[in-house]
């Protein structure tokens, strides 16, 4: 076949592939009316199938032609109501259309395919023989149980219509029968293998090449529909003509301008040519815009095949058809969508039996939607099925052994739900060959991340699943922000910026942290992976110095590095670094300051993601947000995976588009199988247990202005405000009225080396009850009650009264040990208090086991102890403790021990002492921070015998004497 | 491939000549789109080490190769005022920095000989041949081939 003029062929190609798109949206919907014809319909598809006709007629196109031609004998009988469109006479001109598109768009070769598969069946049609076939449709819908028998050719309803062949076939009543009930249909093409060509086909060997055709359409169709052309209305065009004609205009007039040289003038014309280009823009998007409709239209069918083959009863509707996306966007999500639906499809929505159990109408619905949200566009596709059980997901997840249990447990409903996204998980108990086809829905993930959408599911139980999607506008430009690194600008994406952080110099060696090699920070709780940007692109670490404006090789090794004593910015290949600013660089200073302490050493972070990762890039400054246009890197520069594209900037110089996600693998911040969520969850999980372990609620004070000082808010009894008048000085010591009696008031420096108290007038009063009495100790604000993790340093500032140091928002504040205090200055009231005496047989006192693994709660309670006359064994965690507790089974005589531990926990550890009968008897006393009735429930159950909160020192003793006599 | 049409009727081709370090190169005259002074470039780490950069070409982003470089002839210096000749690649333009421009010579196709076998190494395997004039000797460049990615350029 030649085909001369290339332009006419194509243009029929664009004309027929639109027409096709129609037919099969018209002929369900024909379908559907039934004997109640829509005449304005059928004429319309009649039309169609007609034009196809006389254009491949034209082309010579034969085989295209008479597919046409018998297609439109078919809808010509519909059209005259001589024949009623039963949903068999609907499948076979199905079947004729997709056979066309396939053709259609394998047009060179169209000659050449066979069609006569298509043809029989329509001229059968025509002829009036109709297939009898309207029961077996029927069977296959309302039966399903006959789905398990003949699973393979049953669901496909159309073989039914073929067996109506006029010319030498076998009867054919006996096809669709031998379908129902005789499960091998195949050996009837094998024995007759010659008239099968001429003669009907047998059904067996049809709903392959039928399945086989639809899915080749379904790839082939993409590319093809790609770049080709596309269909842009004349109104928008010639506004677009009109814009290119000011455009020159402007242009003539910008010469004239400059050729006259008047200056005035040159800003009319700027803001003219600023104004017609953003114009001139927003028309060319336009034309690639196109209607998501192009889209969705073709999931009617969809629906209707599946649920066709699986026996279901589903509507689709569809919303939003209008709503308008760029075009590589329609073609993008042409895939991911497919797959959401036939999920929706095959997995959400129950068999009609199944739903009228659970109370539904035995129809399910699935909704497709569009509509735009804050500058997005939404997709959403909601079924009314049986939802997703987070559970069974997180038990599945399990078993594939992508996370642990521990993992699971931490995580919310909604984010169990989103397991499904995981790679390597598919949902599907068995592999279906309608969508459970072990890629998954990572995958649809993973190719709406490169889209810059967002994915989400939220699904109920029973109810339902709604899977939503967001999506940009376009890709061609997007808003970016832009960075710079190495003197060099970058833009990082917005859709994949979180926020901007900058962290003063001086707050920089306590809020970055390292792990490992790896340099962390923690933001709001969570531990923020960082990595900066210069070392990802392998160039030189450089910083920012504001007061001269240039780049400076930066020669930390990592940023909590003190560094050497040579001048950082003093560097010998300046060539490299300053691009700013060429003027000479004298080797700074020393008087300049140590940039420790200078705003050019703050870090400038920009937190960002990809859904299912985040991290911190740390680059040199910060600039402005910009829209920029995307332009593609070369091919040279392919091999660059950190760069999404380049970008011209307003002064024409290009910034490269850095790609967030292959920024993160190249740090190998991220496993390449893409685990990056598991991951992510076993540090939040992580991140939990530590919070929770080491919470402690403490009132922090002052004293003087510049210290601050914590207790244990468990400790204290109540807070006064007085005034300094309120106190007494007698004999000696300070005391004030209060509730009737007097008050003894102490003050931290009273026994430790720090500041005096602050000489003001207004004064705070934390009573605290100590060894039966109480005492006061004076302080001024501002006081707070926190929750804090403490991580508590016990040697740097450790002194009389003073436990240790920590630090709390960002201040050193030194922990206040109440008891040492009051101790040093009124020894007597501890006079009275028990020192252990009584001692073993052997002469030596009784042994405390101590579990706790904060060395410093261990220390303290350790200390204590010895205080009281006790020995004492420690173990680090549960098992080290349970394993010091065997080898010395008859010296201990109580356990003291911690809740949350690592290894083993405290209730573990208690479990595994009362399970063994030679210790079934020892006293347990768990100590804990967060002494929540849960928790002492779970802790008697287990056989704790009392609990205490931490640096209760006490109650803790008394109840260890309490024990220990017991004992004796 | 190239410019056949054209030149097998009358197998003269336009060559434009111009050094690479000190070697005189020629190329098909038809596959330049323009000669650039070399404009403010923008460095792309990770790059391939021939790869100078990339640059604004009237909107256009055009990867810029340094030819010395990617023929083994020896970095071209930036401060000799070097040339950028701008060809054609599918798809894209490539800039590529050579030490300076000479004239256009026509050379009769059917003259071209083959590369000496010494010249061996990178650069036999970019030149096509060579072309002998009175007094000079050019080294005709298989621009696709200096174009083309190798697989272990990486």
């Amino acid at each position: 076949m030649q085909i001369e003029d290339d332009e006419i062929l194509q243009g029929f190609i664009e004309e027929s592939l639109e027409h096709l798109a129609d037919i099969e949206n018209d002929l369900l919907a024909i379908e559907e009316d039934g004997a109640d014809i829509d005449e304005e319909l059928v004429n319309k598809v009649f039309r169609a199938a007609h034009s196809i006709k006389g254009g491949a007629g034209f082309m010579g196109l034969t085989t295209i032609q008479d597919l046409a031609h018998a297609m439109e004998n078919v809808l010509g009988l519909i059209r005259s109501s001589k024949l009623i469109p039963a949903p068999e006479i609907v499948s076979v001109l199905l079947n004729g259309s997709d056979k066309l598109q396939t053709m259609i768009e394998d047009i060179q070769n169209s000659n050449n395919y066979d069609i006569t598969e298509h043809i029989i069946p329509l001229n059968a049609i025509v002829n009036g023989d109709l297939p009898q076939a309207s029961t077996p449709p029927e069977t296959a819908v309302e039966e399903p149980a006959a789905a398990v028998t003949a699973p393979e050719p049953e669901p496909e309803p159309e073989p039914e219509p073929e067996p109506e062949p006029e010319p030498s076939a076998p009867p054919p009543t006996s096809a669709p029968e031998a379908a129902a009930s005789k499960t091998p249909p195949e050996p009837e093409p094998a024995q007759e293998p010659e008239p099968a060509k001429s003669a009907p086909p047998a059904p067996a060997p049809k709903p392959a090449p039928a399945a086989n055709s639809q899915k080749k359409d379904s790839k082939k169709k993409s590319p093809l529909n790609v770049d080709t052309s596309i269909r842009v209305h004349v109104s928008l065009l010639d506004s677009l003509m009109t814009l290119a004609g000011e455009l020159v205009l402007s242009r003539n007039q910008l010469l004239q301008t400059i050729a006259s040289d008047d200056p005035r003038n040159a800003e009319t014309v700027g803001q003219r040519i600023d104004l017609i280009t953003s114009e001139l823009q927003e028309a060319i998007m336009l034309t690639r815009m196109q209607p998501i409709g192009n889209v969705f239209n073709k999931f009617p069918r969809v629906v209707r095949d599946l649920s066709g083959k699986l026996n279901k009863e589903i509507d689709l509707t569809i919303v939003g058809k209008d709503v308008e996306l760029d075009k590589t966007i329609i073609e993008s999500i042409n895939d991911p969508l497919t797959h959401l639906v036939r999920n929706s499809v095959d997995h959400g929505v129950e068999m009609p039996a199944d739903r009228v159990n659970a109370g539904k109408p035995s129809r399910g619905t699935v909704t497709l939607k569009a509509f735009h949200e804050a500058g997005q566009v939404v997709i959403e596709i909601i079924d009314d099925g049986k939802g997703l059980d987070g559970d069974a997901l997180a038990a599945s997840a399990i078993d594939k052994e992508l996370l642990t249990a521990d993992q699971i447990a931490a995580m919310s409903d909604q984010e169990k739900v989103n397991l499904i996204f995981l790679p390597g998980f598919s949902t599907a108990k068995e592999v279906t060959d309608v969508s459970g086809r072990g890629v998954g829905m990572d995958v649809v993930k993973t190719n709406l991340d490169k889209l810059g959408g967002q994915v989400d599911i939220i699904s109920e139980v029973g109810k339902g699943t709604t899977i939503s999607i967001k999506l940009p506008l376009t890709l061609a430009i997007i808003p970016c922000q832009i960075i710079m690194t190495g003197g060099e600008r970058y833009a990082i994406p917005q859709v994949n910026l979180e926020e901007l952080l900058r962290i003063p110099a001086n707050q920089v060696k306590d809020r970055i942290e390292r792990v490992g090699n790896a340099e962390v920070v923690r933001l709001r709780g969570n531990l923020l992976p960082l990595i900066r940007l210069a070392d990802v692109l392998g160039i030189k670490r450089t910083y920012y110095d504001k007061e001269s404006d240039e780049f400076k090789e930066d020669r930390r090794e990592r940023i909590s590095d003190p560094r050497g004593p040579e001048n950082p910015a003093f560097n010998t290949d300046k060539e490299e670094v300053q691009t700013q600013n060429k003027e000479p660089l004298e080797p700074r200073k020393r008087e300049n300051g140590d940039r420790r302490f200078t705003a050019a050493s703050a870090l400038n972070i920009v937190v960002v993601s990809n859904g299912s990762i985040k991290y911190g890039l740390i680059v040199d400054r910060l600039q402005d947000s910009e829209e920029i246009v995307i332009k593609p890197l070369g091919k040279h520069l392919q091999v660059c995976k950190g760069y999404a594209g380049a970008t011209i900037m307003g002064d024409g110089r290009i910034a490269l588009i850095l790609d967030v996600t292959n920024i993160a693998r190249m740090a190998d911040l991220t496993s390449l199988d893409g685990s990056d969520r598991a991951a992510e969850i076993a540090i939040s999980e992580e991140e939990r247990v530590r919070a929770k372990k080491d919470k402690q609620a403490l009132l922090t004070f002052r004293s003087s202005e510049e210290e601050q000082f914590a207790v244990p808010l468990n400790q204290v009894e109540r807070i006064e405000k007085i005034k300094l008048s309120d106190i007494e000085v007698l004999g000696g010591k300070k005391v004030m009225q209060y509730r009737g009696g007097s008050l003894s008031l102490i003050a931290v420096d009273d026994v430790a080396m720090v500041q005096p108290l602050a000489d003001t007038e207004d004064l705070l009063v934390i009573v605290f009850n100590i060894a039966s009495q109480i005492v006061g100790l004076l302080a001024i604000g501002p006081i707070d009650a926190m929750q804090v993790s403490v991580d508590i340093d016990e040697t740097t500032l450790k002194q009389a009264g003073v436990m240790g140091s920590t630090i709390i928002d960002g201040q050193t504040t030194m922990l206040i040990d109440i008891f040492e205090i009051v101790g040093a200055l009124y020894p007597e009231w501890f006079e009275d208090q028990e020192i252990y005496e009584v001692v073993e047989e052997d002469g030596s006192p009784p042994v405390v086991l101590i579990a706790e693994d904060s060395n410093f709660f261990r220390n303290q309670v350790k200390s204590y102890m010895t205080e009281c006359g006790y020995d004492v064994m420690e173990g680090e965690d549960g098992q080290v403790a349970w394993e010091v507790l065997q080898e010395h089974a008859d010296e201990i005589s109580i356990v003291v021990t911690d809740i949350e531990m690592p290894n083993m926990d405290g209730f573990e550890l208690t479990k595994t002492i009362r399970n063994d009968p030679r210790f079934a008897e020892i006293p347990v006393i768990a100590l804990t921070t967060l002494a929540g009735e849960e928790d002492v429930a779970k802790g008697k159950a287990v056989g704790v015998n009392e609990y205490h909160i931490k640096l209760d020192k006490e109650k803790l003793m008394t109840s260890v004497h309490h024990y220990i006599k017991q004992l004796h | 491939m190239d410019n056949n049409s054209e030149a097998a009727n009358k197998n003269i081709v336009e060559l434009a000549t111009f050094l690479v370090g000190d070697a005189l190169c020629g190329m098909d005259i038809l596959k330049i789109q323009e000669i650039n002074k070399l404009i403010d470039m923008t460095k792309v780490p990770q790059a391939p080490s021939y790869v100078l950069g990339i640059l604004n070409l009237r909107g256009q982003i055009v990867t810029s190769i340094d030819l010395g470089k990617k023929l083994g002839l020896g970095e071209t210096n930036l401060k000799e005022d070097p040339r950028n000749i701008i060809v054609n690649s599918p798809g894209e333009h490539i800039g590529l920095l050579v030490k300076e421009i000479r004239d256009v010579v026509s050379a009769d196709k059917e003259k071209f000989e083959p590369p000496p076998s010494n010249m061996g190494g990178i650069q036999g395997d970019f030149f096509t041949g060579v072309f002998k004039t009175s007094d000079k000797l050019i080294g005709i460049l298989d621009v696709d081939k200096v174009l083309r990615i190798e697989e272990n350029d990486q």
